[in-house]
């Protein structure tokens, strides 16, 4: 098993290296950089000086210096655990994501728990109970439910809470409370406010587990080995779950890897519609306005958490199917 | 529904009184058949199709036309009994004027007059061309001015949501199509490639695909989607923007692609046409390639829905679709704000449109799927 570990863990360094160029290619590849975005932007208010500062605030930020260059020494400042400076913030990467992470944690963690809680059971009753009245409905539900994009399930709750109350929920808590300590009410209207994204996501989220949990559990009570089972009067119960939905489990233990990253990356459109401080939305201005190291380092983190969640659900498989462990 | 299905497959046999031999794509066709949602979701698909194909005879004004007298005006539906109660064919319109409510500054469409307008079906009114081609003025529908019929309401400009709608399937229904056919180049390509010829390509390439396949599909997007050009025109954009939507997501059909290929390396017959001296081109393209079509294409129908919403999502964030051309994502964009919305509720109306068409894109994906091996079970 600790060799296996070790294997998998020397084996994504190549893989991590590949993402690391890919990364930076991307950040690389719009037309212009920070500064060009940062005259136009100043431009646009009136102010024509910028222009001349060009060339000094290219050499400020290094970014006169060819693009292997650039690469390489963001590489090893990178791999020192130096991220790099936001350049419309003026304060450190790592900083900006930190004080966004609790927001984003409390949300995803909370649909993640929420939406794998109800889509299991709900998937394996389907898949038990085969084009009955109820696995029709369910089945009719996940179809819609993966049909509508999160972001207009947000739009709409936020619409009919406001059509209802007169209250808009955007943001995560009422201006009142924005700049206040932390307090039982601040905690209250916190609450208020999450409830929104959070539907949204899990219905999507829900749908989505109920549709692969359906899907696998139905291959495996096809299964001759689910025949025998039942041919030795196993009780119902013991087959379905001692047996087939530990078989069936296996597809979303390795989409589990996915889900690391998926905590700071999911929901991103609902995290602008709702107008939400997190780490998707502060990613997407980043990347609009080519704030190059704030941008890249959470492209980089989200890659780095789906290598440590590949390898993660790869153990966690290993651990449930002794089988895997031989490869 | 089974049964009446089995009945007919055996009708021939019987009739004729002798054995009827089905090739295989006679059984992929009647197992789709036999899956009711795939059935329904192909209708709702060829009316979507239809639509977008007929956009201009469809739509009863242009998409850019601004209706200065009636911005924001709600949708109003053709009506066949008028305020007295007496019934009338064709159904008709009243002509209608907006005023603007002094305190809440909201402001409300009334009808004037009781002068009914009868819809003129198949009546001339603004010249477009059918197909980008034929030059005509024919509408399915239009009202004698000053009555107008949206049956979506109009934005903020007075421009009619319903001739949008029509108009930006056009886009929305292409652009994942036209997505799914790049990465179904690329994804093939690199899968045959690299599953025939293994080595280092073979090895670099899977590791590429191993974190393009896991990577989250919008901030991929997004990155991709800000390194076009601002300075292209509407047109380039439309392929820039398929071609985002295929670059994030042709791993999984290449994956898919070099499995088959792998398996099929080694059976007999293709090492019977090597031996038989045939090149690695016609290995490639005789025997490797039909075999895995099938395989291919349930991947690339289950992708379609992915890319459509995520033409959706790009223009919905304005970096996707811009002006003059127009699509279902680009309309929702300006239903973003929420005070805007509880307003003019209607401009919602186009997600009904991407929320059917995803749907019916994911039951034809289920049935082909099914289909796609018609020797299972």
């Amino acid at each position: 098993m600790i060799k296996y570990i070790v294997t998998r863990t020397i084996a994504m360094i190549p893989t991590f290296l590949l993402l690391t160029v890919f990364g930076f290619l991307l950040i690389e590849l719009p037309p212009g950089d920070y500064v060009t975005s940062y005259i136009r932007a100043q431009a646009a208010q009136g102010n024509t000086s910028a222009a001349d500062q060009e060339a000094s605030m290219r050499a400020q930020y290094g970014l006169d210096q060819p693009i292997v260059v650039r690469y390489g020494l963001w590489l090893s400042r990178f791999v020192r655990g130096d991220f790099g400076d936001s350049f419309e913030f003026r304060r450190p990467a790592t900083e900006i994501i930190g004080s966004r992470l609790g927001v984003t944690l409390t949300i995803s963690i909370c649909a993640f728990l929420i939406s794998w809680g109800i889509g299991i059971p709900l998937g394996i009753y389907s898949a038990t109970h085969q084009y009955s009245r109820t696995d029709n409905f369910l089945t009719t539900v996940t179809f819609v439910g993966l049909g509508i994009p999160d972001f207009l399930l947000g739009l709409l709750l936020l619409v009919t809470v406001w059509m209802l109350t007169g209250e808009v929920l955007t943001g995560m808590n009422s201006s009142a409370y924005a700049s206040a300590p932390w307090s039982v009410g601040k905690v209250l209207d916190f609450l208020k406010h999450l409830w929104i994204p959070v539907t949204a996501v899990v219905i999507t989220g829900t749908a989505w587990i109920m549709r692969v949990m359906r899907g696998n559990l139905l291959d495996q009570l096809g299964r001759p080995y689910v025949t025998a089972l039942r041919a030795r009067g196993l009780p119902e119960r013991v087959v379905i779950y001692k047996h087939a939905v530990r078989n069936a489990l296996h597809p979303l233990v390795m989409s589990l890897g996915q889900t690391l990253a998926w905590l700071i990356s999911g929901f991103t459109i609902i995290s602008l519609v709702l107008d939400l401080p997190t780490v998707q939305s502060i990613y997407l201005r980043a990347m609009l306005q080519q704030d190059v190291y704030l941008g890249g380092t959470i492209l980089i983190l989200i890659g780095v958490l789906i290598l440590i969640g590949t390898l993660l659900a790869d153990i966690l498989l290993a651990w449930l199917d002794p089988r895997i462990r031989l490869y | 529904m089974n049964e009446t299905l089995t009945l007919d497959a055996a009708a021939p046999i019987e009739a004729e009184g002798k054995i009827t031999v089905l090739s295989v794509r006679q059984l992929m066709w009647m197992r789709f058949k036999r899956n009711r949602l795939a059935v329904i979701g192909a209708v709702m698909l060829t009316m979507f199709y239809l639509m977008a194909l007929f956009a201009g005879f469809l739509a009863p004004y242009d998409p850019r036309t601004t209706h200065a007298e009636h911005p924001a005006a709600p949708p109003q539906l053709p009506r066949i009994v008028d305020q007295e109660g007496n019934f009338h064919w064709p159904p008709f319109v009243y002509a209608t004027a907006s005023k603007v409510d002094q305190k809440t500054f909201r402001r409300s469409y009334q009808p004037i007059g009781d002068t009914r307008y009868p819809l003129r079906f198949f009546a001339a009114a603004e010249p477009y061309r059918l197909f980008g081609l034929i030059p005509t003025d024919i509408h399915l529908f239009h009202v004698d001015e000053p009555a107008k019929v949206f049956l979506m309401g109009t934005d903020r400009n007075g421009r009619d949501m319903f001739s949008r709608v029509v108009y930006g399937a056009q886009v929305s229904l292409t652009v994942g199509l036209l997505g799914v056919t790049v990465s179904l180049i690329i994804g093939t390509l690199l899968g045959i490639v690299s599953g025939f010829l293994g080595g280092l390509f073979d090895n670099v390439t899977q590791r590429f695909i191993d974190i393009l396949i896991v990577f989250p599909l919008i901030p991929l997007w997004l990155a991709l989607a800000t390194t076009i050009p601002p300075t292209w025109n509407s047109v380039q954009r439309f392929f820039a923007i398929s071609l985002v939507l295929s670059l994030v997501t042709w791993g999984a059909l290449a994956r898919q692609v070099r499995g088959s290929v792998l398996a099929l390396r080694e059976t007999d017959y293709v090492q019977a046409a090597r031996y038989a001296n045939a090149g690695v081109w016609h290995i490639i393209t005789r025997h490797l390639l039909p075999n895995t079509m099938s395989h291919v294409l349930v991947i690339a129908t289950l992708a379609i829905p992915a890319m459509i919403l995520g033409e959706t999502a790009l223009s919905f964030l304005g970096l996707g679709i811009q002006p003059p051309m127009t699509s279902w994502g680009l309309l929702l964009n300006e239903a973003q704000q929420t005070r805007v919305l509880l307003q003019q509720p209607w401009l919602l109306l186009p997600a009904v449109f991407v929320i059917v068409a995803i749907i019916a894109f994911n039951f034809i994906g289920d049935g082909i799927r099914d289909a796609a091996d018609p020797f299972s079970k």
